[in-house]
């Protein structure tokens, strides 16, 4: 079956050719490169020649707290003691500041302030791009040649992903935007637009406009690790476009498979809880 | 240098494909060439892919004795779109026309086209129906923007009925445009690849598994948390609200009948509820120019805070004014 892509033929002996390839490059660093292809992936590849990133993944850092270097804190609900405390991380900003307008850091610090009634992940909303890649849930790459599904365990948020150019803009602002893809090499590329405002990108408030563009990068390092990156443009509330970028591992168990964390159930009581009938009077 | 070598290797291979095929597809005799074969996936398997959709203006059930199609049987049965229930839009518009002949029911086993439900059921719906008011909990999944349940995420409302299917290997993956829920079915015909989940372990959606039995995928699904409905829409009539219990046993069957068509069929066998199991079958219909687009629900959940519970409260609020005399 030929590649779209590339245009190479490639059916399952081109896997074959891949490992013969890999074997040839590990003797001979020199003896050169396969256009398309990143030479450091030697791992699984589709039926149409992609590296296969079918799997349950999860990235392993605490970007969710907060995206920028952040020292451990205490918990924002005092009954949650140390198992609601926030725990220190590196951070996953390239150069570790997000630039903001002057009025957009003072937005960003007062969200900080008030993040039990505003973070929309309280509300179990749905988390936005590129917030669920880095959610403390799994989330599993379901990839065909047409379509690329990213199905995440936090709230059944999903996304369907034509691997196509973009047809138009997009017809209306969403959760988890309107997103088209790509192969850049061994790269998938996503590109995300047509968002709301409405979401956050971590439990410090970190926030961005409707005029949010986001594409994302995954690189597959080897079978179990893909390299993400996300750049993200708001020329709304940042002044230049800035870049996050952290290994997401797959999971390896036996038995991995996405389970529910259907939260709604969760918030009713919260949200709805002043308008229960009351019985008992 | 290798790459010219394997594309004449594939070539090769191409051509012997391709003459393989032909001979398999070749009709032997004028009744086989009626016979459509599904396409395959690239593992071999038949090839469910696509933008599905089931506008379909069938009832969900054959008229009970009370007479008139579709009508309730009893005055209870009536609450389903009881007003300020927040459900009654969706006997009210189709956001699209019927793409499939009408049938007597979508329920075709038993006979009756009538679910044999148990008085239990019945009493659970019409608790639920009455007290939608109260509180979340008598709301369906679906008013509550957690899930319309499976099998009730294929049964067609009034609007959002899109599915896309994908397909890799050992896996189908079932994407409903309603709450945004992608299904993901372990595929294997081995039954030891993966059993079901641990009894202790229950979900909203149960675990499903899938196997082939010929070209039709066939998925059991187990687990159930018991929190569920049967049915969510005002669509199922009757068989809205009646609730499914941890016992329940979901086995599903897709069966591609065509170029643009998927005859769906699922057996419900969950003996609290029905007295008997009872199967419902219904064609997806292909539309690639069927876009799904998010289907928002929590996050603007306004009718539901507003009218369902928040004009709930306005009644008491009325009702406690009337009985202190103002």
């Amino acid at each position: 079956m030929p590649d779209r892509m590339t245009g190479k033929l490639s059916i399952s002996p081109v896997r074959a050719a891949a490992m013969i390839a890999g074997l040839l490059l590990a003797i001979a660093p020199a003896a050169g490169q396969g256009v398309a292809r990143a030479p450091g992936y030697t791992g699984p590849r589709t039926a149409a020649g992609k590296p296969d990133l079918n799997g349950i993944w999860q990235a392993l850092n605490t970007a969710e707290w907060d995206l920028r270097p952040h020292a451990a804190a205490p918990p924002a609900v005092l009954a949650m003691g140390a198992a609601g405390a926030q725990p220190a991380g590196l951070g996953v900003v390239e150069g570790d500041e997000i630039p903001y307008k002057p009025e957009a850091a003072a937005k960003q610090k007062d969200n900080a302030a008030h993040w039990l009634t505003a973070d929309p992940e309280v509300k179990c909303f749905l988390p936005g791009i590129p917030r669920a890649t880095y959610m403390p849930f799994p989330f599993q790459i379901v990839q065909t040649p047409g379509y690329i599904l990213m199905a995440y365990e936090y709230a059944s948020a999903s996304r369907s992903i034509p691997v196509a150019a973009r047809k138009e803009a997009p017809q209306a602002d969403s959760w988890m935007g309107d997103a088209y893809a790509r192969w850049d090499g061994d790269t998938l590329v996503v590109d995300v637009a047509g968002f709301n405002e409405d979401t956050w990108f971590d439990r410090a408030g970190d926030f961005h406009s409707d005029a949010l563009h986001v594409v994302e990068r995954y690189t597959p390092l080897s079978r179990d690790a893909i390299q993400y990156e996300a750049t993200i443009e708001d020329p709304k509330v940042f002044t230049r476009p800035w870049k996050i970028s952290m290994p997401l591992y797959r999971h390896l168990e036996k038995n991995a498979q996405l389970l529910e964390f259907k939260c709604v159930e969760f918030v009713e009581q919260l949200m709805y809880g002043p308008l229960r009938k009351q019985t008992a009077k | 240098m290798m790459e010219k070598q394997m594309a004449k290797f594939v070539g090769v291979l191409a051509l012997i494909a391709a003459g393989s095929l032909a001979a398999q597809t070749r009709p032997a005799t004028p009744a086989a060439a009626k016979k459509w074969v599904a396409p395959r996936t690239s593992d071999g398997k038949p090839d469910l892919q696509g933008t599905w959709v089931n506008f379909d203006s069938t009832p969900f059930e054959r008229p009970g004795p009370g007479g008139a199609s579709g009508a309730p049987a009893s005055a209870s049965e009536g609450a389903p779109v009881a007003p300020g229930s927040g459900n009654e839009h969706a006997l009210i518009f189709t956001d699209r026309k019927p793409l499939v002949e009408q049938r007597a029911s979508m329920v075709v086993e038993p006979a009756s086209g009538r679910v044999p439900l148990t008085p239990w059921a019945e009493q659970q719906r019409d608790y639920a129906l009455t007290h939608v008011q109260d509180s979340w909990e008598y709301n369906t999944p679906w008013e509550r923007c957690i899930t319309r349940g499976i099998p009730a995420a294929i049964f067609p409302a009034g609007y959002n009925n899109g599915y896309q299917i994908l397909q890799t290997p050992g896996q189908v993956v079932i994407l409903y445009e309603m709450i945004h829920e992608a299904r993901v079915i372990p595929v294997s015909n081995t039954a030891t690849t993966r059993p079901h989940l641990p009894a202790s372990l229950r979900l909203w959606n149960g675990d499903p598994r899938g196997h082939w039995e010929g070209d039709t995928l066939v998925v059991e699904t187990t687990n159930f948390n018991g929190r569920s409905m049967i049915a969510t829409s005002a669509a199922t009539a009757r068989i809205r609200s009646v609730p499914q219990t941890e016992n329940a046993r979901i086995v599903e069957r897709f069966t591609r009948t065509g170029p643009d068509e998927i005859q769906y069929e699922v057996t419900i066998d969950d003996s609290k509820v029905a007295t008997t199991p009872w199967k419902v079958a219904m064609p997806l219909v292909r539309d690639n120019s069927y876009r799904i687009f998010e289907y928002m629900c929590h996050e603007a959940n306004q009718d539901f805070m507003e009218i369902t519970l928040g004009g709930g409260r306005l009644k008491d609020k009325a009702a406690e004014n009337a009985g202190n005399g103002k």
